[in-house]
């Protein structure tokens, strides 16, 4: 009647290895604020000057990057339904990428693309190559082969062409060696990350843990197929273009890609969120839903970018598209995942060998609420107003957007903090 | 909920124990969530055979449940050993929720 279930299935990577990444990217994050905060002229400039650089740096790998890696350490089991091939890979990503980040925002941060900042490359680039490997063991050993971990398998290979790419430009700014100077590249370089490592990560694991934190009976993997299909299809068509002629319909094409893409996504989720059992949504999976809607800014922001650039100054838009990505979107959802993961990594860590002994707090106890909820407010307040500030070109505006993402971030990390130091205790 | 047994009474009383196992993310007991398929008791050798599922495979609270599904099973019925067998076919869905559970998750 009941098939038994393979082994050890209940085998979790162990919290050693995901809590480092947790804790890093809150540091990165807060540095990312306090650089803003610091200087909020960097955003009324050419998008290309140092701090814009470190900024954005700190955020796609400290930030982003880091706390994908933390987190998919921990989930990408669940996706394989199997277990993760090896913790000694999984702490070389970590100590690789930790060492490597702060090399290369320095190099960023000071403008000189010397040996260190290469050496940050060449760094982070082993630890992308540590973590694929690590996966592609992973997936070797499990029978599950779903849209879900074929997504997220699919995004590490952009992101190492990233990280590839990335280290070329570096070199290429030192002793030039590319057909064109490495600014020409970097918009290749950007959306590979944002498009294929970023979104094509973000909508294959969110397409799983979002219904699964809403209990939703909604399934349709035809459409997250679909969606899979079509992100890749856009970015491929992309590189080409860039490579190619770059006609002006031509280029349209991606972008309209990419947007179907978000839309059969955005609609995945809404009909799972209208068939969910768990009829109260916690306050993280609402700002998880919020980042859905997000993705819709840097969408509106490209579109009007190509079709007023002829009107009016492009400054604003590219600063706006890149603010509204990794401030927006990609901020959002780990800020309500970060709350959504990491007490049950922890409440493991802590409570599992005791849980039956005594009355445990609930792992939506270990982190303050009052803070995640002044977070969540100054965060939306301050990327409403600095975003404000860029179309404007208002320091004004700037200052107090940076001022309130500096409190939003310095909140966020007290919680993590908070949650990471957590001592058991039975009521 | 509809768990099988192969005695009533003891079962009855299993379920008392396990109606205090959460699955902690979802705050609802695994009886009403539909983890617990099956209690067999073994009583030439005192053994207490819990078959059950988890939401998913791997699921990161998995250890957890498990842990507490033996503590929970121990104080109940303290001379008896207990294993878990955890089953993936059939897989839990949302429909093995229970009426009280659905209660509680639409509360």
């Amino acid at each position: 009647m009941f098939a038994p279930g393979p082994n050890s299935p209940i085998k979790n990577t162990d919290y050693r290895v995901v809590l480092p990444f947790y804790a890093y990217a809150a540091l990165s994050f807060l540095l990312a604020t306090i650089i803003i905060s610091t200087d909020v002229g960097a955003f009324t400039q050419s998008h290309f000057n140092a701090k814009a650089l470190a900024v954005t740096h700190t955020m796609a790998l400290g930030w982003g990057t880091m706390m994908i890696l933390g987190a998919s350490h921990q989930l990408f089991p669940v996706l394989i339904e199997g277990k993760l091939y090896s913790n000694f890979l999984a702490h070389s990503s970590f100590i690789l990428g930790a060492l490597s980040i702060p090399l290369l925002i320095y190099g960023f941060y000071t403008f000189n693309f010397g040996v260190l900042a290469q050496t940050g490359a060449v760094g982070i680039n082993l630890a992308v190559i540590a973590y694929l490997l690590n996966l592609s063991l992973s997936i070797k050993d499990s029978k599950s082969r779903n849209v879900h971990a074929v997504s997220a398998f699919t995004a590490v290979i952009w992101l190492l062409f990233t990280t590839l790419i990335g280290l070329l430009l570096l070199f290429n700014f030192q002793h030039p060696f590319l057909p064109e100077a490495s600014v020409h590249y970097l918009s290749l370089h950007a959306h590979m990350g944002i498009i294929g490592w970023f979104l094509l990560m973000v909508v294959g694991v969110g397409a799983r843990l979002i219904p699964m934190f809403l209990i939703s009976k909604y399934e349709n993997k035809k459409t997250l197929w679909w969606v899979y299909g079509l992100i890749n299809a856009g970015l491929t068509l992309y590189i080409y273009v860039f490579f190619t002629d770059n006609h002006a319909i031509l280029s349209l094409a991606p972008i309209a890609l990419i947007a179907i893409a978000l839309a059969l996504f955005a609609s995945f989720i809404y009909k799972a969120y209208q068939k969910r059992i768990r009829k109260s949504v916690d306050e993280q999976v609402k700002t998880s839903l919020l980042s859905v809607g997000m993705l819709s800014i840097p969408l509106v922001v490209i579109l009007a970018f190509v079709i007023l650039m002829a009107n009016w100054g492009h400054r604003q838009f590219l600063t706006l598209y890149g603010f509204s990505i990794f401030f927006g979107w990609i901020s959002a959802i780990i800020i309500g995942m970060t709350f959504k993961t990491l007490p049950f990594i922890v409440w493991n860590k802590v409570y599992h060998k005791i849980a039956g002994l005594g009355k445990t707090p609930n792992p939506k106890d270990l982190f303050k609420s009052n803070l995640f909820m002044g977070n969540i407010i100054a965060y939306v307040l301050g990327f409403m107003i600095f975003c404000a500030g860029i179309l404007l070109t208002d320091t004004v505006l700037l200052n107090i957007g940076a001022t309130l993402l500096l409190i939003n971030a310095v909140l966020y990390n007290a919680n993590v903090f908070f949650i990471l130091f957590h001592q058991a205790k039975l009521k | 909920m509809n768990v099988a047994t192969n005695n009533e009474l003891k079962s009855t009383i299993a379920l008392t124990g396990l109606y205090h196992v959460m699955d902690p993310e979802i705050g609802l007991n695994i009886v009403d969530l539909g983890l617990v398929y099956e209690i067999r008791f073994n009583e030439p050798f005192k053994e207490i055979t819990v078959v059950m599922t988890l939401t998913t495979q791997f699921c990161p609270m998995g250890e957890s449940i498990v842990d507490a599904t033996k503590q929970a099973m121990q104080q109940s019925f303290p001379d008896y050993s207990t294993e878990v067998e955890l089953v993936f076919e059939p897989a839990w869905s949302p429909d093995k929720i229970s009426e009280e559970g659905n209660k509680y998750l639409n509360g």
